[in-house]
């Protein structure tokens, strides 16, 4: 397993911070309140990791804001203790006009970029030719990406799987699209943290695909010093979208149990260091041993060091795996 | 199968060599030579190069120093033995030359040198990355290989040229060349600068530039130096579409850092200019498998008949002329060897 660094320019704080991820960060919360009002609506409870599968009676509570979640003792990765129907889920993404995260111009177009070029050097590393791709959902998560992918990809052919609120029988139609099209690679990307099952995501998937299919997987990371320093107070976690937040080691357990063969891991993460900073300089008075001076300290410089540093040490938020099946 | 072996010259590169075969479970060491005899060695012993032909090995490993290589393999392969020789394949293209004639004479034996960092994890990796298309096509290579002279510099063999055939660029150098060979094909227009700095009180070079070109136009540039006090190696590969770099080369010494493949492809603007500075990818290998590589290959090649893809004699001829060109497009460095050439004669 090889475990690539992402380097890059530390991204623009705003799209983090600034009023527009703010409101999305209400909007989803004001969904799952809803959803916890609606006397109706169906809830699976968890009583096990679902990463590792460890025993719920053998983690530490992570957070009670909106919805318990644990952080699993086992693995490290942090979990809803109970889930709403799948769904559920995709009616309320796709109910929510704000539901796209914040576009951020270049920084949007340079992310499409990385995904793409991601794929293309792995392509290559592991001497497999992936001239067709499905994309699950991302297109609907961001919306530049139909248009980035179909722009930048020559000698590739992608195929869009959006979002559907309401047509969903389990995985129906995604098995369906697998079978049609039998894409050489499949593109998960920021959907294995929101979704209710998701050892069920990557069971159908390797069982629909042909032997040898790429699976490539991005999504949050519970390693990341973000959530080791902030936990519930990082501003990316936003609980509905966070019902799954794996760690490394957790997710390549899954992905192994899955039936995968896991090709990378990684963190490329970018945001840690600046949320951090950011954090710590908007509340004066909290002190935590070492990074709190750390972080009111640090010129732009060392944030990107410690970005890096974080990169290589596999312990920023946000995580890619390559998988073959 | 087991290949029962012979080890000429049970030095340094010897013994790991010894090492790598043991680890690969398919050779057995059955007797060792050098000029005297170790006596903590874990295998027979013998002073005389002839002597190992007694303990009736099939493969011979050739780790003496660069003068008596050619003696050594030729003799090998008249007896009917598969030859693993290190590098450099001798000291001039003369000595490869008839390296090769008897090879060509013995045709059902292998003969392969220790070129082994094409076998290296970054450069296999980088190979794959330019060989898939997805870089685009080859514009041109640098290349930095470097260390501080050493203890003993003046007195190491190495640095005498009588049994070396030269200084840095043949010892150390030659492995980037090879290297720049590996990825673009041979060079054929050469421009160099070769100097002594350092250790003016032997007659070869501590510092090689060359500047060089192939028939396809790609360039290539190479800094080969023992005053480069801090261990260095780099080489840059830059394409159409990004680039490629290895930092580092994981070694015996571990002098040369890990090994650090970065690659990056240019992200474009709206007009298709690449933008500076893109996204790079960083992988990092911190464990040299290439001597374990190379015994494989060298056992495959003679128990299952697979083709040799590193260290064919066809290489070692490429490279040795190349350097010999680098020596010689230096008009006052070719001078010097030259008159010295001349001198020794007299
Ligand atoms: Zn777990």
């Amino acid at each position: 397993m090889q475990t690539p660094v992402f380097l890059d320019h530390l991204p623009d704080i705003s799209t983090v911070t600034g009023r527009k991820p703010e409101l999305y960060r209400l909007a989803r919360n004001r969904a799952l309140t809803d959803l916890q009002l609606n006397d109706n609506a169906a809830w699976h409870s968890r009583s096990t990791c679902p990463a590792c599968g460890e025993d719920i009676a053998r983690s530490r509570i992570f957070s009670r804001n909106f919805l318990p979640f644990h952080r699993c003792q086992g693995c490290n990765s942090i979990y809803s203790a109970k889930v709403p129907a799948q769904q559920e889920l995709d009616r309320l993404r796709q109910e929510l006009p704000a539901a796209s995260p914040p576009d951020s111009g270049e920084d949007r177009e340079f992310e499409f970029i990385s995904l793409l070029n991601w794929i293309s050097l792995t392509e290559a590393r592991t001497e497999t030719r992936l001239e067709t791709v499905l994309d699950y959902r991302f297109c609907s998560q961001a919306p530049g990406f139909e248009d980035a992918a179909s722009r930048l990809s020559h000698k590739r052919s992608w195929r869009f799987l959006p979002l559907q609120a309401g047509a969903e029988d389990g995985y129906g139609q995604l098995r369906q699209v697998l079978r049609e099209h039998a894409p050489k690679a499949v593109l998960v990307q920021a959907e294995m943290d929101r979704v209710a099952d998701p050892a069920l995501l990557l069971r159908t998937i390797r069982e629909t695909v042909a032997k040898g299919t790429v699976v490539f997987i991005g999504t949050s990371c519970a390693d990341g010093l973000e959530y080791e320093i902030l936990g519930a107070d990082s501003p990316s976690f936003i609980p509905l979208d966070r019902l799954n937040l794996f760690s490394v080691k957790g997710f390549e357990q899954l992905a192994r149990d899955s039936g995968y063969t896991v090709l990378e891991a990684s963190t490329p993460g970018r945001r840690d260091a600046v949320l951090l900073e950011q954090h710590f300089n908007s509340a004066e008075n909290e002190h935590i041993p070492f990074w709190s001076s750390f972080f009111r300290e640090a010129s732009k410089d060392r944030l990107r060091d410690l970005q890096i540093l974080l990169q290589r040490s596999l312990k920023s938020g946000v995580m890619r795996f390559a998988l073959q099946t | 199968m087991t290949l029962r072996t012979a080890i000429i010259g049970y030095g340094k590169m010897g013994r790991i060599r010894h090492e790598a075969m043991e680890r690969h479970g398919g050779f057995e060491v059955v007797v060792a030579c050098d000029t005297q005899i170790d006596p903590d060695a874990t295998v027979p012993m013998v002073t005389d190069p002839l002597a190992v032909y007694g303990y009736d090995p099939d493969v011979i490993v050739c780790s003496v120093p660069n003068m008596m290589i050619p003696d050594v393999v030729c003799e090998a392969l008249a007896r009917g033995k598969h030859v693993f020789s290190e590098k450099p394949p001798g000291r001039n293209s003369q000595d490869v030359r008839r390296m090769r004639e008897a090879e060509a004479a013995n045709p059902g034996l292998v003969l392969k040198f220790g070129f082994n960092h094409r076998v290296h994890d970054a450069i296999e990796e980088a190979k794959k990355l330019i060989d898939a298309g997805t870089m685009g096509d080859l514009y041109f290579i640098r290349g930095v290989y470097g260390k501080a002279g050493g203890p003993n510099y003046a007195q190491n063999w190495r640095n005498d040229p009588e049994q070396s055939g030269g200084g840095i660029l043949i010892d150390q150098g030659i492995h980037m060349l090879d290297l720049f060979q590996m990825f673009a094909g041979r060079f054929t227009e050469v421009q160099s600068f070769v100097q002594r700095k350092f250790w003016t009180e032997v007659p070869v070079e501590d510092n090689a530039f060359a500047l060089m070109k192939n028939p396809d136009g790609v360039i290539a540039s190479v800094h080969s130096s023992a005053t480069q006090w801090q261990h260095t190696f780099r080489l840059e590969l830059y394409m159409r579409n990004g680039f490629i770099s290895v930092d580092g080369i994981l070694s015996a010494s571990g002098s040369y850092g890990t090994e650090v493949l970065t690659v990056a492809l240019n992200r474009l603007d709206k007009d298709g200019n690449p933008i500076p500075n893109p996204e790079c990818q960083e992988i990092r290998f911190t464990e040299d498998l290439s001597w374990d590589k190379e015994a494989a290959e060298f056992h495959a090649a003679i128990a299952d008949g697979m083709p040799v893809r590193s260290g064919t004699s066809g290489q070692a001829l490429d490279v040795m002329e190349l350097v010999e060109a680098i020596y010689a497009a230096d008009p006052e460095w070719n001078a010097q060897l030259k008159s010295r050439v001349i001198s020794a004669a007299e």
